[in-house]
């Protein structure tokens, strides 16, 4: 059973904020320091240490895309927007890069935890439910592999059966259906191309 | 002739707290008589005093006035979390600055308010500390209703799990609220290591008279076996508490020697908060928050609790951590740390440190 840390673990957390320098990156280093990260400013490009940093803050004001050393929307660590002014387009840059929690300007003497927990939160759920979609994209994508390890092994007869086997053999050999289907189609290739009746019985589970 | 400083003194008169508040309305009292009965200092202090009547949402209407009304930058005030949370935006909007000289549950630092009394890594965290290899780590938690509980409960939940154990109960009172018969029955169902109380006031003092009387019926729950443990409790709840507490448990920054210079630790860290306020202030008595926040960062500062540091990204205060025991009306000291620097958001909090390896069971 997992449990959630209630003493959320920010010590030594390195945190980049891209602004140029203002009082609004003063406020946000002072509540920064004071919950115990290391604050680093930087205008107009991150540096190379930024890809290693816990957390980005970006101006979403004066911000554009070759400021950052990934593709927007891949940054791979949560992203906190300084939002100024609110203009529509400028709201609209900040998303296409997912930013995860959002400070709006002028920083004042709080905000910066409750943007800390909440970025780290969403950027967690997002990473996750991303490798999520993945898997079950590739799993979708095998559909066809399916189709054709049951006909392989139903060789015309039952379909309903040679699915209870293929089941039966990707638990045997510890894969998923997926993978044990692509097996069967690689053999039944194999064995298609290696000649008329090879009977090659070193690949029977 | 010395110069007039007028300074807010926002304590409540009366209510269900209202012994923690006099203790730090005394202090903060009793120190500005000091300043001003000295020849040596410069400034004569010019107390401003608004009475909240412990009513949560008076005082940010009181503190709003103590700026319109006089020309007080500073407050000493506030005892609970909600009023010092209320209070806040007034100090932000007037550029007021807040002397605190409660506990409190942590995870704050606003530029506004210097935190002089005690933060979880200087009460909680050491007191699970101790507490844990000595009696064992279930606990049960307790709380009256409002942010102060709520929160310590929370990281106490954390320490708790760290250390091994099992919380068996989270139980909250309204403020006030002195029937604790229901808690009493299943402390006594569940059979804690600690029962943890964060209840203040009234409640606190009925739940530990119900408390002993648990324990004269059954050994389990007398304090030598399962103690009561506090942040906040101390000399000046004694008279209220009697006898029912001794034995129980108590972490603070201060307990009174005998005899002693201050009757609790609340009223050392009022009478502590004056003093550097007013040791600025002789200096530079236009000082505002940026020369408050430099003069921590270059300076200790020499009060009646012994030398004080102030961490200026914080603004929270170097204490010592005292764990004290309830005796015949005062505490006794069980452990003593000095020069325990402030960690309001449990930054440096390491679970392996704080409990040591992890606690092996005997498998029989």
């Amino acid at each position: 059973m997992t449990r959630t840390p209630r003493i959320p673990n920010l010590g030594g957390a390195r945190a980049f904020i891209l602004h140029r320098p203002h009082p609004t990156v003063q406020a946000i280093t002072r509540q920064l320091s004071a919950i115990g990260l290391i604050a680093l400013d930087c205008w107009p490009e991150l540096p190379p240490g930024a890809l290693a940093a816990d957390f980005v803050f970006f101006d979403a004001d004066l911000g554009f895309d070759e400021q950052f050393p990934w593709k927007a929307g891949e940054a791979p660590m949560p992203l906190v927007a300084l939002i100024g002014s609110e203009a529509p387009g400028r709201i609209e840059w900040a998303l296409s890069h997912k930013a995860d929690a959002q400070l709006l300007k002028p920083v004042g003497t709080a905000g910066v935890y409750s943007a800390l927990l909440i970025a780290r939160q969403s950027f967690e759920a997002r990473k996750h439910l991303a490798g999520e979609i993945a898997s079950l994209r590739q799993r979708v994508a095998e559909r066809q592999t399916i189709v054709r390890a049951v006909a392989a092994l139903s060789k015309g007869s039952d379909d309903e059966r040679a699915y209870a086997q293929l089941r039966s053999l990707a638990m045997s050999w510890q894969i998923s259906v997926e993978d044990a289907a692509r097996r069967i189609v690689a053999m039944t290739d194999e064995e298609a191309t290696s000649g008329e009746g090879g009977d090659d019985q070193s690949h029977r589970a | 002739m010395k110069r007039r400083i007028e300074i807010g003194i926002l304590y409540s008169r009366s209510g269900s707290y209202q012994l923690v508040s006099d203790a730090c309305r005394m202090g903060a009292m009793r120190a500005i008589a000091d300043i001003n009965a000295d020849r040596g200092s410069g400034i004569e202090l010019v107390p401003v005093e608004r009475d909240p009547q412990s009513n949560a949402d008076r005082y940010a209407t009181l503190c709003e006035d103590i700026f319109k009304t006089s020309s007080a930058r500073h407050v000493v005030g506030c005892v609970t979390s909600w009023s010092r949370k209320e209070t806040i935006p007034v100090l932000e909007k007037a550029g007021g600055m807040l002397w605190y000289a409660c506990p409190y549950e942590g995870f704050e630092a606003n530029e506004h308010v210097v935190y002089m009394h005690a933060c979880p890594n200087q009460h909680l965290v050491p007191l699970m500390a101790h507490v844990v290899p000595r009696f064992g780590a279930n606990g049960f938690l307790l709380g009256s209703n409002y942010i102060w509980g709520w929160e310590m409960n929370r990281v106490a939940r954390d320490l708790i799990a760290d250390a091994g154990g099992k919380v068996l109960g989270e139980r909250y009172l309204r403020i006030g609220e002195t029937d604790v018969s229901r808690l009493i029955g299943e402390i006594r169902a569940t059979r804690p290591s600690f029962i943890l109380n964060n209840l203040i006031g009234t409640s606190s003092y009925a739940f530990l008279a119900d408390y002993r009387r648990l324990g004269d019926e059954d050994a389990a729950f007398r304090p030598e076996n399962c103690p009561v443990i506090s942040c906040n409790l101390t000399e000046g709840e004694l008279p209220a508490i009697g006898e029912t507490g001794r034995g129980h448990l108590s972490v603070g920054p201060y307990f009174a020697p005998r005899p002693a210079a201050f009757a609790s630790s609340f009223e050392a860290s009022a009478y502590a908060s004056v003093q550097v306020m007013a040791d600025v202030l002789s200096r530079n008595p236009e000082a505002g928050p940026g020369e408050f926040s430099k003069a921590f960062a270059e300076r200790r500062f020499s009060t009646r609790l012994g030398p004080i540091v102030i961490d200026a990204n914080t603004q929270h205060a170097t204490l010592p951590v005292i764990i004290g025991r309830i005796a015949d009306g005062f505490f006794e000291v069980v452990s003593r740390e000095d020069e325990v620097a402030p960690d309001p958001y449990l930054s440096r909090y390491d679970p392996a440190r704080t409990f040591g390896r992890p606690r092996l069971r005997v498998v029989s």
